[in-house]
């Protein structure tokens, strides 16, 4: 066995993001490098094997790439507690240089808390960053200035979400607290502890939340509780899930919920509470799921985990291919 | 070029059947024959037979004219009737193609509707978790009577009390000044 096929065993893939075109999509994995695959070839009716590996591989940081996000022309890596910025146009023409790298202001210096979640806050042009030091981190995207510190959770943060309209910011963490922000004042208006409630709550796995996703008044909350459905307004749940494992990450999608995480399939869920489906895919245990809405020809859903190949779902009813990192 | 269509002229007649070929020779032979005829130093009867022959000939050339003519006029006409079912599948084509973009859209809004619909049902579970609202209120009203009924009485006892604080207040002035009258009156008509 190859060094390369050694390698491959033991990947995982971490984040995934689109291109602002669609026509691209890049991965991060556990061992710090980013893979950068096209689409457009990779569905046309004359793709080849060829087509279906990336590329463009490149080591981005000297740690796992837990999170990747993508603006209208960069895409935005987080590893090693430090962000990196990397043009797309750049990358389409595989030329690795980081347009810019930047690290928040952590208080000690001794340890460099990784960042597991990045997203973007659009009325403010502000990158909300969240990582292993409790802390959410909010930098001003035109200036680079990291603008301010939001604290209150207790343990590392796993996740995070935007409301734009009522502009708010959700974060999730190892803490067992979802805790919503208001993004002017920096306060935490409310937090609520998913493990607190009966029905959500899971004690064999633990009190952590490790996905979280919001639309409108609507919030998806998961982890170590079960996946359970959120009306804000009320601060109630609605919904709980009766998914086995812990979810990693969830989406809305038109009248469904799919949602990914230890199990190896995709979960189709209703509003309701109730399991559709569950589409099988290669890797054991997935970490993350990325629609590609960008673009009306590469309509695409792809999910990564525990394995060095990407599944990619042109229906979403069953696996198409995989790619392969 | 040249070489070319005459290739294509030649295989054509050829393939043409072959009657091409033969009503040519057909009306050279009858010209022939007319001459041979119009030259012919035979008998009448003779003559009278190969002209019998000749409009024999003639007949079948015009027989064979008026065939390719109608085989003509049917081509032409079975052309449009090509031409006519060509365009309506074309028709037929666009036409089911705006339905399927239709029948999408369609899609989109029964799925926003049930999307619409399941968050609704999720909500009314909450609430039907939570008391009725009449129930609440009623009980709410009933407490409201009874505090004011409390308060009432309450207000009445009050009022009493201090009634009678007064009239104790009273007597026991007059019983104070009666005492103070009598002490400050020793020799009375009473002592005696």
């Amino acid at each position: 066995m190859g060094p390369v096929e050694v390698t491959h065993l033991h990947m995982s893939v971490f984040s995934q993001s689109f291109s602002p075109c669609g026509r691209f999509l890049a991965a991060g994995n556990n061992y710090g490098e980013i893979a950068v695959f096209s689409l457009s070839s990779a569905l046309s009716p004359d793709a080849t094997d060829l087509s279906q590996t990336p590329i463009l591989t490149f080591t981005a940081h000297e740690g796992p790439v837990f999170s990747l996000f993508s603006t209208d022309s960069h895409l935005l890596s987080a590893g090693n507690g430090e962000i990196s910025a990397w043009s797309w146009a750049e990358l389409i023409k595989r030329n690795t240089k980081a347009a810019w790298t930047r690290r928040p202001n952590y208080k000690s210096s001794l340890e460099i808390p990784e960042i597991n979640a990045m997203t973007v806050n659009p009325t403010e042009n502000s990158l909300v960053i969240g990582g292993g030091d409790n802390n959410i981190h909010i930098m001003d995207l035109e200036s680079g200035i990291f603008k301010s510190v939001l604290q209150g959770h207790t343990d590392y943060i796993h996740c995070l979400s935007v409301r734009e309209r009522e502009g708010e910011i959700l974060s999730g963490g190892e803490d067992g607290a979802v805790r919503i922000w208001d993004h002017r004042t920096g306060q935490s208006v409310h937090c609520i502890e998913v493990y607190k409630y009966e029905e959500c709550a899971r004690p064999q796995y633990g009190k952590w939340i490790s996905c979280l996703t919001t639309e409108s008044d609507w919030m998806l909350c998961g982890g170590g509780p079960s996946l359970s459905l959120w009306h804000l307004r009320s601060m109630s749940p609605t919904s709980i899930f009766p998914l086995s494992g812990c979810q990693r990450q969830a989406n809305f999608y038109q009248d469904m919920i799919l949602s990914v995480g230890e199990g190896q399939c995709v979960s189709h869920c209703l509003l309701g509470g109730e399991v559709k489906a569950q589409i099988p895919c290669t890797p054991h245990s997935l970490n993350t799921l990325a629609l590609n809405l960008n673009s009306t020809d590469n309509r695409v859903l792809t999910v990564g985990g525990s394995s060095h190949q990407i599944d990619v779902f042109t229906n979403l009813s069953y696996r198409t291919f995989s790619l392969s990192f | 070029m040249g070489a070319v269509t005459d290739d294509e002229v030649i295989r054509k007649r050829l393939l043409i059947d072959g009657d091409g070929a033969g009503d040519d020779r057909r009306i050279n032979v009858l010209l022939k024959s007319f001459t041979k005829w119009c030259n012919s130093t035979g008998s009448p009867e003779e003559g009278f037979t190969q002209y019998q022959r000749m409009l024999g000939t003639l007949a079948q050339c015009e027989f064979s004219m008026g065939k390719t003519l109608l085989v003509y006029d049917m081509n032409l006409r079975e052309m449009e009737n090509y031409e006519k079912i060509y365009t309506d599948i074309e028709q037929n084509i666009t036409s089911a193609h705006d339905k399927i973009s239709e029948c999408k859209k369609e899609i989109q809004r029964a799925k926003r509707i049930r999307k619409n619909r399941q968050e609704y049902d999720a909500l009314a579970k909450v609430i039907q978790q939570h008391p009725d609202r009449h129930e609440t209120l009623k009980q709410l009203e009933a407490l409201d009577k009874e505090l004011q009924q409390l308060s009432h009485i309450k207000e009445n006892v009050e009022d009493k009390l201090e009634l009678r604080k007064k009239q104790f207040h009273v007597l026991l002035s007059t019983i104070q000044e009666l005492q103070q009258t009598l002490e400050s009156k020793p020799d009375s008509p009473l002592n005696s």
